[in-house]
């Protein structure tokens, strides 16, 4: 059998405490610095921290 | 003409300095009493304990913002309160020590007719031994506290990078140095902007970082953790922690009371009871916090500092600190104008305010040791219980006494919070979060003691960018530049 290597899942194995959470796939690891998204993230952030400050103040 | 003599110059009392000498103008006085001469910027310190921005990048001078604020500057330390005055003169005053502006050590009385207290913490690193003293950060451990100890790590940072590189493995321990801390944002994105530092040389694989915290669970931050939407699910901060921390191969301790640090080595409690030790060749362990010291004295010259201060130095505002189980806790227990209840005329903001208990879970050790995150005040509550109080106080000198004063809870304001895992224009990433409100009302939102529609948080380069506007607006914020009072706290 051939061995099937996912580098982003190895460190489940690291010890019992990892091994029982979760760990983002390499999409997710993406479009954590896909600029294009993340810019639109940026706009949906800023606006959901600033109807936050609104509430606060 | 009234005098507000503001005792500290951090984010609470610049922001109460500042708005009060806008809205008051020149027919009153507001006094800044502050050791130090310069501000400092303290989110952006863990880029400085990195290398990624130097001192002068997080720092400014703050006589010339005085100066353009009509706010008379006073570099020096507060050491007592006479509420009452002094035999022989009924006005009350605060005594102050210069450290700087050419009078060092020379005290003088600083009449007033409102006070707000807004001198931070102490950085108590002499409550664990071997962190410190009471001079301050010991020889074993770096601190990202202050701009100067953060140049200080980086040294530190640099010296194990060089190591790495040689081919000498290297032990990073970060996290609190005390069974009764707070600040673990600042001490878990300093891990992960190392952890990044590290892989950016190229040294990460010789690397072993380890979190050390008192918090019962990764996520806790001091705040109990946080539940938000996720795809469809409301989970806990728990999963998203420890699912960074394993991503990034960060082992963890969590439930942790730091005993004793030797060079090269802290020993610690558990909440279970067991002992442990964990070797490092780095360590940055934040240090609990404590009230600064200052005392009170009656008219007689009698010691009144237990009616205005808690035995841990922090100020009794309005909060309710009649002691009972977390099973009776409620959001009324938090204050809501920080006004003293021992003299009116007396308010405490940001750090410096007694709060009424945790709001993380209690625990303790079958040892008896409590072990348990003490409450978060810093940053957005920091600025905003600043601004009511300042409020507060201009109405009370422009209106006269009888006014209503302004209302800041904690358990009715949120928090945005932006933790770094890692700096870069295209490659840094960020927790992203905010809560609502920050104390749990669980009363108003039963289940998760928060509003899930404004509690959330997520990480990504998105989190980065607005850490770094941040970083920028409120340095141009504090500096009062054109604006500078449309920049929300």
């Amino acid at each position: 059998m051939e061995k099937k290597v996912v580098p982003e899942e190895l460190n489940f194995q690291n010890n019992d405490k990892m091994n029982l959470t979760m760990i983002p796939s390499r999409y997710a690891r993406f479009m954590r610095t896909c600029v294009i998204w993340q810019f639109i993230r940026f706009v949906v952030l800023n606006i959901k921290m600033l109807i936050v400050v609104r509430k606060s103040h | 003409m009234a005098r507000l003599v503001v005792l500290g110059g951090g984010v609470s009392g610049h922001t109460a300095a500042t708005f009060a000498a806008k809205w008051l103008g020149s027919a009153h006085e507001v006094v800044v009493v502050t050791p130090n001469s310069q501000w400092n910027w303290i989110p952006s310190n863990i880029w400085v304990g990195v290398g990624d921005m130097s001192k002068q990048d997080v720092v400014f001078d703050l006589a010339p913002v005085y100066r353009k604020g009509n706010i008379t500057y006073k570099q020096a330390k507060a050491v007592s309160l006479n509420p009452e005055g002094k035999e022989g003169a009924d006005t009350p005053f605060v005594t102050i020590e210069y450290t700087g502006q050419g009078k060092e050590g020379q005290t003088e009385e600083v009449t007033y007719d409102y006070v707000i207290n807004a001198t931070g913490p102490k950085l108590n690193f002499a409550a664990t031994p071997g962190l410190g003293d009471a001079n301050g950060l010991g020889e074993y451990t770096v601190s990202v506290c202050t701009a100067d100890h953060a140049v200080h790590a980086s040294h530190e940072l640099d010296r194990c990078i060089e190591k790495m590189q040689k081919g000498e493995r290297q032990k990073f321990l970060i996290g609190t140095g005390h069974g009764m801390c707070t600040c673990q944002g600042a001490a878990f994105e300093y891990a992960f902007n190392i952890e990044s530092k590290l892989r950016k040389a190229g040294v990460r694989e010789m690397a072993d970082i380890k979190w050390i915290s008192n918090e019962a669970f990764l996520g806790d931050f001091g705040m109990g953790g946080l539940h938000m939407k996720v795809n469809g699910y409301v989970v806990s901060s728990k999963l998203f922690a420890e699912s960074l921390y394993t991503e990034r191969n960060v082992d963890w301790i969590i439930g942790a009371h730091v005993n004793k640090v030797e060079k090269g080595k802290a020993h610690y409690e558990l909440l279970d009871g067991t002992m442990g030790e964990e070797e490092f060749d780095f360590a940055m362990l934040i240090p609990p916090f404590a009230g600064v010291g200052l005392k009170a004295y009656g008219k007689d010259g009698s010691d009144i500092t237990d009616q205005l201060f808690a035995p841990n130095g922090l100020m009794k505002v309005d909060a309710d600190y009649t002691p009972k189980p977390y099973s009776e806790w409620t959001a009324s227990d938090w204050p809501r104008t920080y006004q003293s209840p021992a003299y009116k005329n007396i308010f405490a903001v940001g750090i410096a305010f007694n709060p009424p208990h945790l709001i993380s879970k209690p625990a303790k050790s079958p040892n008896g040791t409590p072990i348990n995150p003490t409450p978060p005040r810093t940053g957005m509550p920091a600025g905003i219980t600043g601004k009511a109080v300042a409020h507060s106080v201009c109405d009370l000198i422009t209106k006269g006494e009888g006014v209503q004063l302004h209302e800041a809870s904690m358990a009715e304001m949120g928090a945005a919070c932006v933790a770094s895992a890692g700096r870069g224009l295209l490659t840094g990433t960020a927790a992203a979060m905010t809560v609502y409100p920050v104390v749990p009302d669980f009363d108003r939102f039963p289940g998760t003691g928060r509003d899930t529609d404004y509690t959330f948080g997520e990480i990504g380069l998105a989190g980065h960018w607005i850490k770094q506007v941040l970083h920028y607006l409120f340095i141009y914020k504090a500096k009062l530049k054109t604006g500078w009072t449309l920049i929300p706290e």
